[in-house]
């Protein structure tokens, strides 16, 4: 998902007034809830989650383009109204979810070429069945506004489906373009879709009867002008009739342009774990500052405490401190298309250097306080999974500026340790600093990263001076996160570095494969790093279910370091008052359940 | 009196038009592509060749402003791509928050400032003054921040009885008695500081009336003290708390960018923050453009509160 958004900062730092009454609002006891460790289980009430200050939802439309593909609008709003077809996260997990999904696990056949879904038979909150005609109403809408889509990557979904039939009301049938991966296509391209109910949304203005016109390209565009144009105005979402037809187990009751958004079970919902709270609110903080403040006097149920003040969880005796760690890696970029410094970053010795100068391991004790993990390559370590070998954990680089040194001096680089290194052996053979890296270049180069976070300050400070060790000469400067995102992006050739203060969350496409990142010419390979070794193992990763195509994948990188790997913050360091239970554990990809959450009266 | 009018508010448009000149020629001269910002890594050259087409981003800078120009002569203040809302709208729901903030925390200051400056004129040099000078010192040189944490930490978690935030929600509910107590930490905080500004002024406007001749005068005609002092005195002095006051006019409207942070209250001083932050330049132009007209109409409606108080003062044709 897009920087400034899914993979952006993911530190959560933010709500209230509703959480001060809310335990006494609906203390109705569970005729036969049985007690908790906590106390007796209560069935009603409010719970109240602090949002991001930077991340309130705006947009529900399923359908979304790039401006609003966030977690905020995605994971933690959508998704409690209109379930994807396939969901993802299990127990802490990232894995198919079928119980929560909305069709049975698709079925591949021909070889990997045709996939089958069936449909369980759910409810749209109206009482109508969700039927593959509500499946073909999204890919028709997805194929005829491709470029409004914020997941479009040309080739991949849904240009891969070159046929698409619908034998009955349950079932759907794709035809691919070639074999694929059932993990891959399951898990990067069925992800993302949401069936959106036709018998409501099919139309082109408010006083348009429901008819088939997403079956007619041009129509298609009017409707979903339509629905776009209904998702402009957040202030009337709880009142528009279109968004009252859902498919999850929430609906909306009310919501600002600030960032409240209130949701309140639907009684029609058909999957196998319904709400008991009466209520849930997610709530708008200006500043994490504003939402510590709330935390302290115990106003939200499920807020967060800064990083920078996680010293004084201890003193929170209400709540349960509870580190979320997402299905993220972090890195940034360095340019290889720089006119001036390209062709020293596409040296590997070069960049084997600078990955040997950033010490993660104490980087994640001091500056993270432990709540982050390291970053070798591009599959996350972190949550526990299968999908990161061992040569990856391995640390392929550690740190070591001796090491890192004699990398440049045996590569004709005169280092000068505090200052700036020079090459002084240009040319192509042995012992010389690489093809394009010209006499007297200097190993000096400008690093952007976005400002407005403390760790990511000191991270950046603590980088400058380890890579000053071996005469890299760092010279930083911060600027807001967008205009960082439009330095890497923005198409100015002129950049070295840039540090978002993110890298990438695999969600919704959760199978970690750098398809859309490091392959030449992918809308997010923003360093234009460039490899056809790195380009047929992504394609392996896409076409075998073989983990060790994976494997094969992430250690090539591990080791060629399409970018610089700097340690994964915890997405969020969850406060939870001790009275609220049900949400453990946090969903990697940052997902909520509330339907699960419930009450104790202790 | 009406030709004065009509020249200000001329002389005021034209005030307006150049800050949207400058503002708008500003915010494109900020580096990077806003299409990229807003559309985020993902974005591909086409949906961004789109959005630049979609919101005229691609037409050269005259252009833009003049359809800004007029879009906002239509009543259209644009529409915000980041929020994913009405500039109208956004500005409706915040500006009454902010008017509401300052505006109290003004109303307040001012009824605590005045009665206190007179009282330190009045008994100058004597214990009160040099205890409310010292305290008015100590408020004035506070960071609003620390001030605000201070309460914050003081009232609602140590003793528990005021809210950490300022009202949520809905503005219509703002008179509930709960988010009537939530205002209390978020208004105290402004004033307090205001308040020591106020008095300061009020105080030393006072002193140097006191001593005018036609306070003398007053005296021998065998006025009383009260009247000396209510009658004449405090008129002459209000003076320039008017000044203050069509001065504090713009801030009213463009908000407290910092207590609304620690308060998590979403008034203008936020939204023009964030609006500058993330380059969503509609927003951007919107609150400008208020704290602009703000900025004229503040200026004129002090010199017409001069030739209220202050007889002396006429406005000639």
């Amino acid at each position: 998902m897009a920087a400034g958004n899914y993979e952006g900062s993911l530190m959560r730092t933010t709500g209230l007034r509703a959480a001060t009454i809310l335990p006494m609002v609906a203390l109705v006891l569970a005729a036969c809830g049985g007690g908790t460790s906590g106390g007796q289980r209560l069935t009603g009430g409010t719970a109240t989650f602090a949002e991001l200050p930077d991340a309130k939802p705006n947009y529900i439309f399923p359908l979304t383009s790039g401006g609003y593909f966030s977690v905020a609008n995605l994971s933690q709003f959508q998704f409690l109204m209109f379930r994807p077809l396939y969901w993802f996260g299990q127990d802490g997990k990232v894995a198919l979810n079928s119980s929560l999904s909305l069709a049975n696990e698709p079925v591949y056949t021909d070889g990997g070429k045709t996939v089958t879904m069936k449909l369980k038979g759910w409810n749209w909150s109206d009482g109508t069945k969700i039927t593959s005609r509500d499946i073909e109403f999204w890919m028709n809408m997805l194929k005829a506004n491709i470029g409004s889509w914020a997941a479009y990557s040309p080739k991949e979904f849904p240009d891969n489906v070159v046929a698409m039939t619908f034998p009955d009301d349950q079932t759907a049938v794709f035809t691919l373009d070639k074999v694929y991966g059932s993990y891959f296509f399951t898990y990067n391209e069925l992800s993302q879709i949401t069936p959106m109910p036709q018998h409501a949304w099919d139309k082109t203005s408010d006083s348009s009867p429901i008819g088939d016109y997403d079956r007619d390209p041009k129509k298609a565009v009017q409707v979903y002008k339509y629905l776009d144009g209904q998702s402009k105005s957040v202030g009337t979402y709880n009142t528009n009739p279109l968004w009252q037809v859902v498919s999850g187990p929430w609906k909306l009751k009310s919501m600002s342009t600030d960032g409240h958004v209130a949701l309140v079970p639907n009684p029609g919902y058909s999957g196998p774990v319904k709400p008991t709270l009466a209520e849930f609110d997610e709530q708008p903080y200006t500043t994490d500052t504003a939402e510590f403040n709330v935390v302290h006097a115990g106003g939200v149920d499920y807020g967060y405490i800064p990083n920078q003040d996680v010293d004084q969880k201890a003193s929170l005796k209400n709540y349960t401190f509870a580190p979320w760690i997402g299905w993220s890696i972090t890195y940034f970029p360095e340019n290889f298309g720089n006119p001036k410094n390209g062709a020293i970053y596409k040296q590997l010795y070069f960049r084997q250097a600078m990955q040997h100068l950033i010490d993660q391991p104490t980087m994640v004790k001091n500056i993270f306080k432990g709540y982050a993990s390291p970053d070798y390559g591009p599959v996350p370590i972190q949550p526990d999974n299968n999908y990161a070998d061992a040569f990856e954990r391995s640390n392929p680089y550690p740190y070591d500026p001796d090491a890192a040194a004699k990398l440049l001096k045996d590569n004709g680089w005169a280092v000068n340790p505090g200052g700036v290194s020079t090459c002084t052996s240009p040319g192509t053979g042995p012992g010389q600093c690489g093809e394009g890296v010209k006499a007297g270049a200097k190993a000096s180069f400008n690093l952007q990263y976005a400002s407005g976070q403390v760790v990511v300050d000191q991270e950046m400070q603590v980088l400058k001076t380890a890579f000053s060790k071996a005469g890299i000469e760092i010279n930083l400067s911060s600027a807001p996160f967008d205009t960082v995102i439009s330095t890497a992006f923005g198409g100015n050739p002129n950049w070295d570095m840039a540090n978002w203060g993110g890298g990438w969350i695999f969600a919704p496409d959760y199978y970690p494969t750098g398809d859309e990142i490091f392959s030449t010419g992918a809308g997010s390979n923003a360093g234009l790093y460039s490899d056809a070794t790195n380009d047929a193992n992504t394609v392996a990763t896409t076409e075998s279910n073989d983990l060790k195509s994976l494997y094969t994948y992430e250690d090539f990188l591990a080791k060629d370091l399409p970018v610089v790997w700097i340690p994964v913050a915890n997405a969020q360091l969850s406060m939870v008052k001790k009275t609220l239970h049900g949400w453990d554990p946090q969903d990697p990809l940052l997902q909520l359940n509330p339907e699960n959450w419930y009450f104790t009266s202790s | 009196m009406t030709g004065f009018l009509l020249r200000r508010l001329g002389q005021s448009a034209v005030v307006v038009l150049g800050v949207t000149i400058i503002t708008f020629v500003l915010t494109r001269l900020l580096p990077g592509g806003v299409a990229r910002a807003i559309l985020g890594t993902r974005a591909s050259p086409v949906s961004i060749a789109e959005f630049n087409r979609d919101n005229g981003l691609d037409l050269p800078t005259w252009q833009q402003y003049l359809f800004y120009l007029n879009q906002l002569l239509h009543g259209n203040l644009g529409f915000s791509y980041r929020l994913n809302e009405g500039v109208g709208t956004l500005l409706g729901d915040h500006l009454p928050k902010t008017i509401i903030l300052l505006g109290a925390s003004t109303l307040l200051a001012l009824a605590i400032a005045v009665p206190l400056g007179i009282m330190q004129a009045v008994r100058r040099n004597k214990v009160e003054d040099y205890f409310f000078t010292t305290l008015s010192f100590a408020l004035y040189s506070m960071p609003t921040f620390w001030l605000g944490l201070i309460l914050i930490i003081f009232f609602s978690v140590d003793l528990n009885v005021l809210s950490p935030q300022g009202p949520q929600g809905d503005i219509s509910t703002y008179l509930d008695p709960e988010q009537l107590a939530s205002l209390v930490l978020p208004v105290v905080t402004l004033a307090l500081v205001t308040i020591a500004l106020f008095s300061r002024y009020m105080r030393s406007s006072m002193l140097d009336n006191l001593v005018q001749d036609y306070v003398r005068t007053a005296r021998a005609k065998g006025v009383s003290n009260t009247g000396v002092l209510y009658r004449h005195v405090l008129r002459n002095a209000l003076i320039p708390i008017v000044t203050l006051l069509g001065l504090s006019l713009p801030g009213i409207f463009s908000g407290a960018l910092i207590v609304e942070a620690i308060f998590n209250y979403p008034g203008m001083g936020l939204l023009f923050w964030d609006s500058a932050r993330t380059r969503d330049f509609p927003v951007l132009l919107g609150v400008t453009l208020v704290v602009a007209v703000a900025t004229v109409v503040g200026n004129l409606l002090a010199d017409i509160g001069y030739a209220v108080v202050d007889p002396r003062v006429r406005i000639t044709e």
